[in-house]
């Protein structure tokens, strides 16, 4: 308080001034606030803030000017309940605000004043609010920097303070809070793992000079809270105390080295919940790349990887995959550890991941080590160095990961004699690489390195030989190399383009390849890819994420088509019931029904590419009854004239697969030529895959039953209906959509609509949770019912009417996995 | 009305721990210990000079209670003697595990000086048991009201099972005394922990007044490694400790560490007081850490797996094994013999604990690795490694600052401690915290002054009107924020209310409003007026004077 230029910013002219502007900045909204005029034209822009801030700011200043005065009563509960107001309120008032900054203030002076209360529960509450008015006041940081920082360091001492209080819960709660102070000084963090008193000129003018500090406040008050907090007798109080050890460490260097022995200290403590906590704080801290593991700590983390409990050995591992080590003895001695822990332990396998990644991490060291792993084997004679004992196993894990690390710069000599001898691990090496790369990339690319002759063995075709396969497959791996090299969750969205361009060249490659040669091997390059997209797809999120999925559906269909085409060619099409044919085509409607519709917003070029592969997909069906049937003839030319319509200004071109239909169509409307010259088209149709997918949006859904697996089934009586209730959320569904719910058992099967008028949420997510009934139980003792949700797909004028059960009058895409409900009869005899 | 602190012992000395403490015309003794480092009239506090001073005929009439915080000798120890010798027959009070183990250590500490130093027997068997007997338990937390005025109150202290600090008040005022206490938990005590309290005074010990302890589990991991490379190495492990506390937690410490490294080596307990004493412990787990009260149900961590039995002449074994004897500081008892024993051999290990009275011969390996100890015409070499153990079951300086501040009492009073230790201590307490803060010595008393409430009553209008006045004056301040936003006005509710306080003979004080007065008295308006006396006012008067006079002149002149 007393921030005088505040006071003397209140002029009108200023005022006036700020509300002329058109995007007032925080200053601007400062002085907008503090506006005196009440009728002034900022009124309904100030109420107009977030309603959680209960409504207009006059409101919150009279809450908070009623729970101060309440906190001064003499009544502790009561008290302690009007500090948890001033918290809830702070809580909601919006930090950018002018009249945030007064709100904070005076809770802050409030929760000072109380800081020494008698009670608990009031000093609890203390603490909560001092902890959000340092959220606010760092927030408030982010707009104007003046003379915070003595304040945040203020307010650490104070919690630090409260840190050592005699009630649990206080400490708990001043060590949270302390966690997640921002922006405080160096100084005072380190102070606050050393229980000596640090003097340091610098640090005792800046802080007992620039704040009024009360007597009782000075740097003392911060010395070694950690160390204390780590002591505590409460394991919930050091649980605490750990985490924010670990989670203020991303501030400072020197304060993360401090606090790493401490946490190593901490290893050696009774309770197991402790122990993991700190493996989570080492884990943060390395992931903030702030955790340097010196030699004192490394018998520790070595004793931590033969741990008898496997939860603690798994999170030293993952620690320890991710930690810098400044030392070639220290990385050894890590790789040692591993082993020892491997041979301890050879069930787990993840063991290799984490060697791989600290391999990846310490490009040189396992250089090293991979020259020495190479002497030896080139030293051992036949049958001496046995590849199956886990140190060489290790070893060759550690050597192989040499080229994947990220300092390029240094030309890393790995020798050959090492890719060869990799190539029986090499499970474990993709395992290692995190699945993403499938074997037989990896295989080529070994053997390549190792210098064998495999590609010449296995390629068929001469124009599509080792070479520009082996090139393909570097480029993926490179792709996934770098990806891996992020090994973060969120995939950065130019990696990911990256990797999507390389993957449909591949596709487009393996496309042309398809005449030519061999059709498994066309269909393995595709799976391979469709299984890289999905996996992008899982990664990503948003309209990339739907494009990934749109693309793995369209390579799908891909394969679909391949398979169809291979079938087509082999077998006797006049064949009766039920064929591999048949399932494979309406596989392929599916996938193409549900590109077509399960995605909003498609783009002009993707709908086109989904047209045509619709046509395909008629095509083959014309081909497969060889009559031309004239529903199947009505589907095509009403794609071809949607085809028509959408090239119709020009934006894009029909393409020559489509023109030849077309042709083919306007000369014979019956189709007779079409089935005869179906060879030639195919021949017609390419590939041109797309990157540019705009605001591509997928529609999809997830359905969840309440309380229901087979151990713990739902009670029905036979015969009579039975209600279930459904929580279903819907992503990017609008009201135009027809959705139904599709409740299958064996046979016979039940529809019922969803009506979005009980669905709340926005037009991204919708939410519900419903009770349907199932109306016709079966005459068993138990049952399981299979729900999925469906949607229609509206088909121009073509119905393919399903039968009068009530059910979608069109074909349905399913949105939703299929569920299994478990049901148990209610009499059981 | 004033607190006096006259300390009996540990003053500017550990030892004979001993403070009476005259609380509103109360007397009451914390704790009657005895000094192990002396064998003279030094060996127990001046009881009888104090009862001089007193002029009181007896200790039964001069004190009102006595207060045991635990059952360390050098706070306990001089309690036989008092009560059976001196002939104090008035309540005595201490803890639970206290009341259950002090006989243990008295009489271990009788035979032992009996035995050992053929010193004279100050108290019997018999006396230990009589003088138990007249002990009153009590438990934590629990109010007792020793009589009308008196009341006692004991909190949680650490340091070993069953210490407690005291709160004592007499009407206002109140004081806390701290016994030994520990601000961090070890293996199997929690820290001490105390309510935020009114306070006149605090005592408190201050052992390490200015020593900072490290991190305790850099202590532990110092002391495992040292135990586990002497044994290792076929050597002896030799640990000193008091019977019962440090022994328990280094057994726990060291059963945790044989059970991890799945070690063979045998522990053992020189005592069949420690073995007592582990029975007692595993009764008392209401008093130990939170951990080991959330986990004896599955394991009582007392029972130590692999703890072997020892008989006496297992001293002359060859090979590697870890003995507890008793009694801490090697100033008798089997810890001396065993030291004879094993002191010449460089690969055994003695380890001491963190503080030993000078005297005994733990001090003197302490201070300095001597090659041969001189102790009562025996000599021994010493060869043998020697490891300081670190462990305290005292706070550091750090924890008494810490509990001083908490409970930020009006004065602050060191006992039990080095004098220039405490020194230091007394400055940063006086500098950092700003209470006066003293440190008597032996047989030195400190008066303090205590503040008094009042208790007053106000009239009904004078309260009615405080709120009235209250009620405008936030009106006013809600005119305030609608004009200008929130800023001063928040926060600054607190202004004077203005009334007379009346005290009268007899009856209790009352605040009023200015025009009860009157009433209240009973008497009449007086109103006095003052004219304001501007000069040409004055002056008129001055001049009408002088014509006056002349006047009179003239009259008189005619």
């Amino acid at each position: 308080m007393g921030d005088p230029h505040l006071l003397s910013s209140a002029h009108p002219n200023a005022a006036a001034s700020a509300s002329a502007r058109k995007h007032p900045g925080p200053i601007d909204e400062r002085l907008a606030a503090s506006d005196p005029s009440p009728s002034s034209a900022k009124r309904p822009r100030v109420a107009a803030e977030p309603p959680a801030s209960g409504g207009c700011v006059p409101n919150v200043e009279a809450d908070v000017r009623a729970l101060v005065s309440m906190a001064g009563g003499i009544y502790p509960l009561a008290r302690a309940e009007a500090l948890r107001g001033l918290t809830a309120v702070l809580e909601n008032v919006d930090p950018s605000s002018r009249a945030s900054v007064g709100i904070t203030e005076c809770c802050y002076k409030c929760a000072v004043e109380l800081m020494r209360d008698d009670d608990n529960g009031v000093r609890l509450a203390v603490v909560r609010l001092v902890g959000a008015c340092a959220r606010n006041f760092s927030a408030r940081l982010n707009f104007d920097a003046n003379g915070y920082g003595d304040l945040m360091d203020m307010i650490f001492l104070q919690l630090s303070s409260m840190a050592r209080d005699m009630c649990t819960q206080v400490r708990m709660e001043a060590f949270t809070a302390l966690g997640k102070m921002q922006r405080v000084s160096e100084g005072v963090l380190l102070q606050s793992l050393s229980k000596k008193v640090i003097k340091t000129d610098s640090m005792n003018v800046s802080i007992i000079n620039g704040q009024k500090l009360p007597p009782k406040l000075k740097i003392p008050c911060a010395a070694g809270i950690f160390s204390h907090g780590i002591e505590d007798e409460f394991y919930q109080v050091r649980t605490t105390a750990c985490k924010s050890l670990g989670a203020l460490a991303k501030f400072s260097n020197q304060y993360a080295e401090k606090a790493l022995d401490l946490l190593m200290d901490m290893m050696n403590d009774d309770t197991e919940a402790v122990r993991l906590q700190t493996l989570e704080a080492l884990f943060h801290m390395a992931t903030y790349g702030c955790l340097t593991v010196q030699e004192k700590h490394m018998h520790m983390f070595l004793g931590l990887l033969v741990d008898a409990t496997a939860v603690i050995r798994d999170a030293a591992r993952k620690i320890l995959g991710l930690v810098n080590m400044p030392k070639l003895q220290i990385f050894k001695s890590a790789v040692d550890g591993l082993i020892t822990s491997l041979e301890k332990y050879p069930e787990e396998q993840d063991i290799y991941g984490i060697l791989f990644s600290i391999g990846k991490n310490h490009g040189s060291f396992s250089a090293n080590i991979a020259k020495y792993l190479a002497k030896e084997i080139a030293m051992a004679s036949d049958g001496e160095l046995i590849l199956d004992k886990p140190r060489v196993k290790a070893l060759l894990i550690v050597s192989i990961s040499a080229p994947f690390s990220d300092d390029k710069h240094k030309k890393l000599n790995i020798p050959s004699i090492i890719f060869s001898h990799a190539i029986p691990l090499l499970e474990k090496f993709s395992c290692a690489l995190g699945g993403e790369i499938n074997q037989d990339s990896l295989l080529s690319y070994l053997c390549q390195k190792g210098g064998m002759p495999f590609w010449e063995n296995r390629s068929i075709s001469a124009e599509f030989g080792e070479s520009e396969s082996c090139n393909v497959e570097t480029v993926e791996i490179g792709a996934h190399i770098e990806n891996t090299a992020k090994a973060t969750k969120c995939l950065d969205e130019v990696l990911v383009m990256q990797s999507v361009k390389s993957i449909l060249e591949i596709v487009e490659g393996a496309w042309t390849m398809r005449m030519t040669c061999n059709v498994c091997e066309v269909r393995t390059i595709l799976r391979t890819c469709k299984e890289e997209l999905r996996l992008l797809a899982e990664n990503s999120s948003g309209s990339i994420g739907a494009f990934l999925s749109f693309l793995s559906e369209y390579v799908d269909a891909m394969l679909f088509i391949v398979e169809i085409w291979q079938l087509i060619q082999l077998d006797n099409p006049y064949t009766f019931g039920l064929t591999s044919l048949d399932i494979l085509l309406e596989k392929l409607d599916m996938s193409v029904r549900r590109m077509e519709y399960c995605y909003v917003r498609l783009n002009r070029v993707l709908e086109v590419q989904v047209l045509e592969l619709s046509l395909i997909a008629h095509l083959f069906r014309l081909s497969k009854i060889a009559v031309c049937s004239k529903v199947v003839l009505g589907k095509l030319l009403s794609v071809i004239n949607r085809l028509e319509d959408l090239c119709a200004d020009g934006s894009c071109e029909l393409s020559d697969f489509s023109r030849e239909i077309k042709k083919a169509f306007d000369t014979n409307p019956t189709g007779d030529n079409l089935i005869g010259s179906i060879n030639n088209l195919f021949q017609l149709f390419r590939l041109k895959p797309t990157t540019d997918f705009g605001m591509l949006k997928v529609i999809s859904a997830v359905l969840r039953v309440c309380d229901n697996d087979s151990e713990n089934p739902l009670q029905y009586i036979c015969g009579l209906p039975v209600g279930i209730s459904f929580k279903i959320s819907l992503w990017n569904v609008s009201s135009h959509h027809r959705l139904w719910l599709r409740m299958t058992i064996g046979e016979s099967m039940q529809h019922t609509f969803l009506d979005f008028s009980c669905f709340g949420g926005n037009d991204e997510v919708k939410s519900s949770s419903m009770v349907v009934p199932l109306y016709a139980t079966p005459k068993a003792c138990s049952f399981v019912l299979r729900v999925c949700l469906v949607m229609e797909c509206p088909s121009a004028g073509i119905s393919t009417h399903q039968g009068g059960d009530g059910g979608p009058s069109d074909s349905v895409v399913q949105l939703s996995d299929e569920l299994d409900v478990y049901f148990v009869s209610a009499v059981q005899r | 009305m004033a607190i006096e602190c006259l300390v009996l012992g540990a003053g500017q000395e550990v030892g004979k721990s001993c403070v009476v403490v005259t609380i509103g015309g109360k007397r009451v003794m914390f704790d009657c210990g005895m000094h192990m480092g002396y064998h003279d009239h030094r060996h127990y506090p001046d009881f009888a000079r104090a009862l001089a001073a007193w002029g009181a005929p007896d200790f039964t009439t001069a004190i009102s209670c006595v207060v045991i915080t635990h059952f360390h000798l050098d706070h306990i120890g001089a309690l036989p003697y008092f009560t059976e010798i001196c002939g104090y027959h008035g309540p005595i009070y201490m803890t639970y595990p206290t009341k259950a183990l002090a006989p243990f250590m008295l009489e271990d500490y009788r035979k032992v000086t009996m035995d050992q130093r053929g010193e004279e027997e100050q108290y019997s068997y018999e006396d230990i048991l009589r003088c138990m007997k007249k002990v009153i338990p009590m438990d934590l937390k629990q109010t007792i009201q020793v009589d009308k005025d008196l009341v006692i109150r004991a909190y949680y202290a650490g340091h070993v099972i069953g210490a407690a600090m005291i709160y004592a008040k007499v009407g206002d005022a109140a004081m806390v005394y701290t016994g030994d206490y520990n601000m961090t938990p070890d293996r199997h005590l929690g820290a001490a922990q105390i309510d935020h309290l009114k306070l006149d005074l605090l005592i408190t010990e201050s052992t390490y007044a200015k020593t900072i302890r490290d991190s305790k589990h850099a202590r532990e991991r110092e002391f495992l490694k040292a135990v586990h490379k002497c044994v290792s190495g076929g050597g002896k492990v030799l640990i000193p400790t008091f019977a019962l506390g440090r022994a328990q937690e280094l057994c726990m410490l060291l059963d945790d560490y044989w059970e991890r490294m799945d070690l063979k080596v045998p522990i053992y307990f020189s005592a069949g007081l420690t073995i007592q004493a582990n029975v007692y412990y595993k009764m008392l787990i209401g008093w130990t850490s939170q951990k080991i009260k959330d986990s004896h149900a599955v394991h009582n961590p007392f029972d130590f797996k692999h703890v072997c039995h020892f008989e006496r002449s297992f001293i002359n074994n060859p090979g590697p094994c870890v003995l507890f004897a008793t009694p801490g500081m090697i100033s008798g008892g089997f810890s001396l013999e065993a030291f004879k024993k094993w002191a010449p051999s460089e690969k055994n290990l003695i380890t001491l604990p963190g503080y030993c009275v000078s005297g005994t011969i733990g001090h003197k390996l302490m201070c300095g690795k001597p090659t041969r100890i001189d102790y009562k015409d025996i000599h021994i070499d010493v060869r043998c490694q020697i490891h300081q153990l670190a462990f305290s079951p005292h706070t550091d300086s750090k924890g008494i600052m810490d509990l001083t501040e908490f409970l930020s009492p009006k004065h602050v009073i060191l006992v039990h401690g080095e004098k220039p230790q405490m020194a230091f201590l007394k400055e940063r307490i006086e500098s950092e915290l700003g209470m006066p803060c003293y440190y008597p010595g032996n047989n030195e008393s400190v008066s303090i002054p205590t503040t008094q409430n009042l208790k007053m009553s106000a009239t009904e209008r004078f309260i009615t009107s405080c709120a009235v006045e209250q009620g405008k004056r936030s009106l006013h301040k809600r005119n305030l924020i609608c004009g200008t936003g929130l800023s001063e006005v928040i926060g600054s509710d607190e202004e004077a209310a203005e009334g007379i306080l009346l005290m009268e003979k007899h009856k209790s004080p009352k605040i009023l409003c200015e025009d009860e007065l009157l009433e209240v008295l009973g008497m009449e308006q007086h109103l006095v007026q003052f004219e304001p006396m501007v000069s040409r006012i004055v002056a008129d008067v001055e001049s009408e004077l002088q014509r006056a006079k002349a006047a009179d002149l003239d009259s008189d002149g005619k």
